[in-house]
């Protein structure tokens, strides 16, 4: 407030003074505007001298006689020129001169008048040279302002269009101190910075904004810029607003008159977007170059220009073998012919097409089935370019389809052969049965041995069934195993036939030891005993199998051979291809196997 | 039965290795009046082949252990008895009629003995 009353008080003053060399300043500046050529001048200053010369001799006879010509002399000077100022000077001694002198001298004047003629002459030249280069400095001080107004008003145009610029760029534009401090930051800058208040972080330094690795290359940077060199890197750092940028900055020195650094400037653009697309791009490059899938794309002549390594990989190609290569090239001839009259006019009419097809590799000629998708390629304007593929390799789902059709085969194999042995079983209980009750239990029971010998054959996926296993499942139904049924032997690996057989067979031995044998009171013992060992007629090892029951009731030979005993005997011997035999001795039902164990099965591996 | 026949149509070799299913099969073709011999593989069969030049209708099964599968034992009987009526059966798969002898006939396990047999004696009338 108190700035402001002092301006005012003072304005009125400084005003006047203005206005009163505003009005030298006027005449001046027009005398130099409206130059007279120098005879205009000299005419000018005769008229001018004379007539004072004339008033003076009129009017002003007793005064000093040189004073009256001052004034024009230096007007003269001042208002025409230097050389208008010494004509008048010479010209007024010589009207004065003649004014004051006359003929009773013999000189004109008396010698005081000559000396005071002198005198006054030197002055006035001294004057009028004086004032004269007044004019001149007037002159060139006045050619001085007109060319700084005009350098200023280019100036100002000057800063204006940087301030726009800076303001309009979104680069952030920064100047650093030499130590690397905020001073300034561009308008555009604080925005794409989102810095509220400038002055908040005015003044810190500028490293610190770069986060990891960034922070290290922004000290180098600034130190490349104290040494006089420019960089740039690439980094990340927050905004303001914490959002996270990716920046590409410049860094340079800002020269002094010296040539040496005095400030530092750094621009850094926000290449966030840029860099997302690029990283998105070598992404989905990635992407292309690492899927087992083949991918590929031709022209729309069919031309193949791009494949991947996959695809190259999947059809025996090398890139430098890709030049010229044609979608139809790929395939066998009838799916070539395919492709072209079907899948292509397919995609450029539909925009898809999927299939299966064989591709046809380029070395072996073997076929690959595929699983053919085709796409088109388009361009901005989304007029067809060309073709795109995305094939995936259906060499492991067709084998995989391959071995499900086989399993499917082996299944229904092994699923009509069970049902023919049930079909036998079934035939044989009922052609040995005495009446339908009793070939009903049986039955029953044997299929019952025979699902145990399966689901037992079923775990080792029907290659072969564990005889502890086996015998464990089946006897468990008819007595604890341990107690009432000993069982001692090796761990034997049957085939699965002679597994079925040997199921069914320990089913008839067990069933009739629980009815008639060992297992029909409450203290006989039934031993099943195994070993494998090697014979002597060197044909390899051996498999004795021993059913033995004690304690039984006295036994007794049964006065018709049933399936029982028939399935025992003569399957058993079959199957197991040696001696079985089936003993009714009067002390326990005795069964005996010699057979070679290859046979029957093997060794647990 | 008691017709005329161009031979002796009463012997039967069955030949599986699934000895259940032979000897059920060879109890059924007993019964029929048949005479019945049986075999476990290729070999056996021919074995008695050789030593029984009465056999004249055979009944093999077609997978089987040993040097020959039923379908091999069966072109070899062709070759080296043609007037023999072949029989060949399976429960695996349907076997191309280019992969079987001439005059045979393929029967899918398990197959009904009453119509296998009432098959046999058509043959055997013709």
């Amino acid at each position: 407030m108190t700035v402001c009353c002092t301006i005012y008080v003072c304005y009125p003053a400084e005003d006047l003074i203005l206005q009163n060399s505003a009005t030298l300043d006027k005449a001046l500046a027009w005398s130099i505007a409206n130059r007279f050529s120098l005879s205009r001048q000299f005419a000018i200053v005769a008229v001018a001298v004379f007539v004072v010369g004339l008033v003076r001799g009129l009017f002003i006879t007793e005064l000093v006689p040189w004073l009256f010509f001052i004034p024009v002399i230096i007007a003269s000077a001042l208002l025409l020129s230097r050389d208008a100022g010494i004509f008048a000077s010479v010209l007024a001694t010589i009207v004065a001169g003649f004014t004051i002198g006359n003929s009773d001298h013999a000189f004109w004047m008396t010698g005081p008048q000559w000396a005071g003629s002198i005198l006054f002459l030197l002055v006035v030249l001294g004057l009028a040279v004086l004032v004269g280069e007044l004019r001149y400095t007037f002159t060139r001080n006045r050619g001085l302002t007109e060319t700084n107004a005009e350098t200023n008003i280019l100036l100002g145009e000057r800063e204006a269009f940087l301030a726009s610029v800076l303001a309009s760029s979104t680069d952030c534009i920064k100047v650093l101190d030499l130590d690397g401090r905020l001073t300034f930051m561009s308008e555009g800058g604080q925005k794409v910075m989102e810095v509220s208040d400038f002055n908040a972080i005015s003044g810190c330094p500028w490293p610190i904004f770069w986060n990891g690795a960034g922070n290290v290359q922004a000290e180098a940077a600034v130190k490349a810029a104290r040494e006089g060199r420019s960089s740039s890197f690439i980094a990340r750092a927050s905004t303001m607003g914490g959002t996270e940028k990716w920046w590409d900055v410049a860094v340079s020195p800002i020269l002094g008159a010296d040539s040496q650094p005095k400030q530092i400037l750094s621009v850094s653009r926000d290449i966030t977007a840029s860099r997302y697309n690029e990283e998105q791009h070598r992404q989905l490059s990635r992407i292309v170059e690492t899927t087992t899938d083949f991918v590929g794309m031709a022209d729309l002549d069919g031309v193949v220009y791009f494949l991947n390594d996959a695809a190259l990989n999947m059809v025996g190609l090398s890139r430098e073998r890709l030049g010229g290569v044609h979608v139809t090239d790929f395939f066998p001839p009838d799916d070539a012919s395919q492709v072209e009259k079907e899948v292509l006019p397919a995609v450029a009419e539909k925009g898809h097409w999927i299939g299966e097809l064989s591709f046809r590799h380029f070395v072996t000629g073997q076929l690959i089935p595929v699983l053919y998708n085709v796409f088109p390629v388009t361009d901005t304007d989304g007029k067809l370019v060309g073709y795109g593929t995305v094939t995936r390799d259906f060499t492991e789902r067709k084998n995989a389809e391959a071995r499900q059709r086989l399993l499917n085969d082996e299944l229904s194999h092994r699923l009509k052969n069970v049902l023919s042995v049930v079909q036998s079983v079934a035939s044989q209980t009922l052609r040995q049965s005495q009446d339908l009750a009793s070939a009903n239990t049986a039955l029953m029971s044997r299929l019952v041995a025979l699902g145990e010998a399966a689901s037992v054959l079923t775990a080792n996926e029907w290659s072969s069934a564990g005889i502890r296993q086996l015998v464990r499942t089946v006897l468990g139904h008819h007595a604890d195993i341990g107690d009432r049924i000993i069982i001692d032997g090796p761990e034997l690996v049957l085939h699965p036939q002679a597994a079925m057989a040997f199921a069914l067979a320990l089913h008839e031995l067990a069933t009739n030891a629980a009815k008639y044998g060992a297992l029909s009171n409450e203290t006989g013992k039934v031993r099943l005993t195994w070993s494998a060992g090697e014979a002597d007629d060197g044909n390899g090892p051996r498999l004795k199998l021993l059913w033995e029951e004690v304690g039984g009731p006295p036994v007794q030979p049964p006065s018709r051979r049933g399936f029982g005993s028939t399935m025992i005997e003569r399957s058993l011997r079959a199957y197991f291809k040696g001696e079985a035999k089936l003993e009714y001795r009067a002390e326990g039902l005795r069964f005996e196997i010699d057979c070679p164990l290859e046979a029957a099965g093997s060794l647990e591996s | 039965m008691g017709q005329s026949k161009p031979f002796n149509t009463h012997s039967i070799l069955i030949v599986d290795d699934e000895a259940i299913l032979r000897f059920d099969l060879a109890d059924f073709f007993m019964d029929a009046g048949y005479h019945v011999y049986d075999a476990a593989d290729a070999d056996e069969a021919i074995a008695i082949l050789e030593a029984h030049d009465s056999i004249r209708i055979v009944l093999t099964d077609v997978q089987m252990p040993g040097s020959m599968d039923g379908l091999k034992l069966a072109h070899y009987i062709r070759d080296r008895y043609p007037p023999t009526v072949l029989l060949v059966t399976s429960g695996m798969r349907k076997i191309e009629l280019d992969e079987m002898p001439e005059n045979s006939l393929f029967i899918t396990k398990p197959f009904d003995p009453n119509r296998l047999l009432k098959h046999i004696e058509e043959i055997a009338r013709t």
